[in-house]
């Protein structure tokens, strides 16, 4: 395995592992950090696991690792490939099984005075409004004839249905509908896991915040994105639930053979693929993009949790009570998009899991007032942390195929964590500093106490020092809903 | 009695070795150490019954299978199944009955079983693996 001495360090905040390290890679291998972080890379399998990554059939320049990386499974977590469209392979671990887990901003014209009075009362509104917890039934019960529509249209289906606002759907990446869904590629098991979970947050990592801006660093990227300090924001984060787990795992059995008919080494089993081309590819990106499309409904469906608990709660005691959405990233995806390789526009299946996309300014498919500045990318923080938003850059498109990190990072393992944390104790502490918590256990909440993450200030600061995205503001929470 | 499982440090994840006397004791020990991390297996009273019959492409899939197919009927029923008897298996097909019952109370959520350094490895002394769950 790879040591320190292995790597060279190409930039402040990179590090370089040259392909001849290992006979099967096929690019090098980039770990974006600053000495500390890149420290971290050593404590677990992250090294191991990105240089697995390099393996992967028409990989092209880099395998990356955002610097809030750490151990996963198959990628590792922070993981970014392009893979060539025409030569290359799609694999189903380099996405995940929370396909589309991924952020949604809203933003009020609140301050926080203004619901300092009212945050326990809207925290337990907000509770009763947005189901969590594991195995939750969601907001909306689709019959099968629904569920083929909403995984074919996305947003679009919301919409339709009076469950989105227009400007919801502008304001969410790929305006919530990744083309390429095929229902025809889903089994039997995701129709059936996918009915009730319209609409629920789950367990796990998976939560709901209410924040207030506590700085900002750039006006006019605020300014676009209708941030001002001392303001009432809402994060959402979450996926595509049973389904879109269901879909991975199935896929990740089914292509168990693919890997052999199609005679691809691969050193993880969890890295399986196959060519994007071949009908086992396609049919997995079909079904992949049916549960992409059912995350954006997912989160789609919670803003209207949200707004309702707002206004149930806050309606003719404060001027507005609305919300409207400032964005919406996907964190664990593949899409194709198109990049410069080498002078060359060139077609890419770029798979990001636990990584967000970060286009810079002048990019056709934001929403016009986000045009100039970029599109802003949602960096949760861990538990009881600050969270940041960003903007992508230019540098991003050049340096990492416009990806940049998802959140903190873990850095102890769950068990450690619930050795060091007690949950009640994390809860008194958290309430201590004002922050009101609804969570479904006290184990859950030990589980992701921040001492178990890396600072999501430092790794955002690498970021920003790269140039893959840029801080523009950060959010203090005020409390936190967790499944 | 051999320990049946350990819980092994994963940064993010949940990761379990697993042993047993021979594949089905694995598969049974497999079951039980998935169904320690949901909830505690001494607070569910074994009152449902399944019988359940899988084929897969080769070993490893067949254990991701089985172990997939206890986690789907318990998150449609919210139950668990700690107690599994495994009838017949080879290296493609397995055949058990699942025991389990309601939970009060969740301690954990796992979204699916990995491949993740999944390698099934039988001696004369016994199975042995590692299981790495996506949580």
């Amino acid at each position: 395995m790879a040591q320190k001495k292995d790597f060279k360090r190409v930039d402040r905040y990179i590090w370089e592992l040259p392909q001849d390290f290992r006979d099967d890679m096929r690019v090098p291998v980039r770990l974006f950090g600053d000495a500390e972080l890149f420290d971290m890379a050593f404590r677990d399998r992250t090294v191991e696991q990105l240089t697995n990554t390099a393996t992967l059939p028409g990989i092209v320049k880099y395998a990356m690792a955002m610097p809030d990386f750490h151990q996963g499974y198959g990628f590792p977590i922070g993981g970014v490939a392009a893979i060539d469209a025409q030569t290359g392979v799609i694999s189903p671990g380099g996405v995940g099984y929370d396909i589309n887990c991924g952020v949604r901003l809203l933003a009020s014209h609140l301050e926080r005075g203004e619901i300092e009075p009212e945050v326990e009362n809207l925290t337990a509104t907000l509770y009763q409004t947005c189901p969590s917890g594991v195995g939750g039934k969601g907001r909306e019960r689709v019959s099968d004839r629904e569920l083929e529509e909403l995984v074919m249209d996305g947003a679009k289906w919301a919409l339709k249905r009076g469950l989105a606002r227009r400007e919801d759907v502008a304001c969410t990446e790929e305006q919530g509908h990744l083309a390429g869904a095929d229902p025809s590629q889903l089994s039997k098991r995701a129709w059936e896991r996918g009915r009730d979970q319209v609409g629920s947050l789950g367990a796990g990592n998976h939560f709901l915040e209410i924040d207030v801006v506590s700085e900002v660093y750039d006006a006019k990227a605020a300014e676009a994105f209708g941030l001002w300090q001392g303001q009432v924001v809402v994060q959402i984060h979450c996926g595509s639930r049973g389904f879109g787990h269901q879909v991975c795992d199935d896929y990740v059995k089914s292509l168990q053979p693919a890997v052999k008919k199609y005679n691809i080494q691969i050193p993880d089993r969890e890295l399986v693929c196959a060519p994007i081309n071949s009908p086992e590819g396609q049919a997995y990106y079909g079904a992949m993009a049916c549960a992409v499309n059912y995350a954006f409904v997912n989160r789609q469906v919670l803003v209207m949790g949200v707004r309702e608990a707002f206004e149930r709660v806050l309606a003719g005691k404060v001027r507005d009570f609305d919300l409207f959405q400032v964005y919406d990233v996907a964190h664990n995806i593949a899409k194709f998009e198109e990049h410069d390789l080498d002078g060359r526009r060139t077609r890419l299946c770029v798979h990001r899991k636990g990584a967000t996309r970060a286009f810079g300014p002048g990019y056709a498919g934001l929403p016009a007032a986000y045009r100039d500045v970029g599109q802003p990318v949602l960096v949760p923080g861990s538990m009881g942390t600050a969270s940041y938003v960003l903007v992508g850059t230019r540098k991003a498109m050049d340096l990492t195929f416009g990806s940049t990190c998802h959140g903190a990072g873990r850095t102890m393992s769950r068990t450690q964590a619930r050795k060091s944390v007690w949950g009640a104790d994390l809860r008194q502490e958290l309430e201590g500093q004002g922050i009101v918590i609804r969570a479904g256990s006290n184990k859950g909440l030990a589980e992701e106490a921040p001492a178990a993450y890396k600072d999501v200030s430092q790794v955002v600061e690498v970021v920003h020092g790269l140039g893959i995205a840029r801080r523009v503001a950060r959010l203090e929470p005020m409390a936190v809903i967790k499944g | 009695m051999k320990r049946r499982f350990q819980e092994i440090e994963h940064t993010a994840d949940i990761a379990i070795r697993v042993w047993g006397r021979d594949l089905a004791e694995l598969f049974a020990n497999a079951a039980y150490g998935m169904a320690c991390q949901l909830a505690d297996p001494a607070a569910v009273t074994l009152s449902v019954e399944h019988e359940v019959e899988l084929e897969a492409y080769d070993l490893e899939t067949l254990l991701v299978t089985w172990l997939g197919e206890l986690l789907y009927l318990g998150e449609r029923d919210g139950m668990v199944f700690p107690a599994c008897q495994v009838l017949e298996i080879t290296a493609t097909t397995v055949r058990a009955v699942a025991q389990g019952g309601p939970v009060e109370e969740y301690h954990g959520h796992v979204k699916a079983v990995t491949f993740s350094n999944l390698n099934v490895e039988c001696t004369d002394a016994g199975c042995e693996t590692m299981i790495v769950f996506d949580v």
